[in-house]
């Protein structure tokens, strides 16, 4: 559960969709990490990224505050953001921050890339 | 079973205070989202007595299973000037976008992630008690 240093990798989901895998402590230094990797895929031309926590179970309200603001620049280019295999409470500190009203959250990975690439065996 | 911690103001050692509300919640039968909120409050009390303690921080864990309902007691104590938990920001995430600081979430996530929450701060000392109740609703 207390793993500190976060793993973080990305790679393209399809055409315009960025996939991101985080697993550890999403602190400041993994907020930031989640970031770095959010701005190389937009660099790629990604407007819409999956960010998926399996993998993650403890968070701090910093790391949050960076993933809030992948969010602000990913809208600021019309695109748009999701999770998917939150913890319970994760997923409850996301909603108390106000993450998952702008974002939208997914059960697992299969579920998000069948809803947002319509082929869930990727 | 109690547990106190003294932790040093060096990165990530309030991981150590949340690694001992796993165990310490786990131990007590707790379901194992219930001592994740737990840690995550932890966590986010650790972070501001590091920040406004500006010292040693104190951590102490410990069961209360003669309460009336019995639960996980955590106390965070600190050393700093203290503040008014009446008129301290209350955050909501309702315009969170398009702030300039999004910081200062971390008395609200303790208050909605625990059970009951107490904040006692005067100069020189402030003491925040949270619990989780052992059978806490899902």
């Amino acid at each position: 559960m207390n793993e500190e240093r976060i793993k973080v990798s990305r790679d393209l989901m399809s055409d315009g969709v960025g996939l991101i895998a985080a697993a550890g402590y999403i602190n400041n230094e993994g907020g930031q990490a989640i970031a770095d990797a959010a701005t190389e895929l937009m660099g790629q031309g990604c407007k819409t990224l999956l960010i998926d926590l399996d993998g993650t179970r403890i968070i701090n309200s910093i790391g949050v505050s960076i993933l809030l603001e992948i969010l602000e620049k990913l809208m600021d280019e019309k695109g748009t953001l999701a999770f998917c295999s939150l913890t319970p409470t994760i997923s409850k500190t996301f909603e108390i921050m106000g993450l998952v009203q702008y974002a939208t959250v997914y059960p697992d990975r299969e579920a998000a890339q069948a809803a947002i690439i319509g082929d869930p065996s990727v | 079973m109690e547990v106190v911690l003294h932790l040093p103001v060096v990165p990530n050692v309030e991981l150590v205070a949340a690694k001992a509300v796993e165990t310490l919640g786990s131990a007590l039968g707790m379901h194992q989202t219930h001592v994740e909120a737990a840690s995550v409050a932890m966590v986010e009390a650790c972070l501001n007595a590091m920040e406004h303690g500006g010292g040693t921080v104190t951590v102490r864990l410990r069961e209360e299973i003669n309460a009336s309902r019995p639960c996980l007691l955590i106390e965070v104590e600190d050393h700093g000037q203290g503040f008014d938990p009446a008129t301290a920001p209350k955050n909501s995430p309702s315009g969170v976008l398009g702030r300039s600081s999004k910081r200062g979430w971390g008395l609200t996530l303790i208050r909605e992630l625990m059970d009951e929450v107490q904040i006692q701060s005067t100069p020189g000392k402030t003491l925040v008690s949270m619990r989780k109740y052992v059978e806490s609703a899902p």
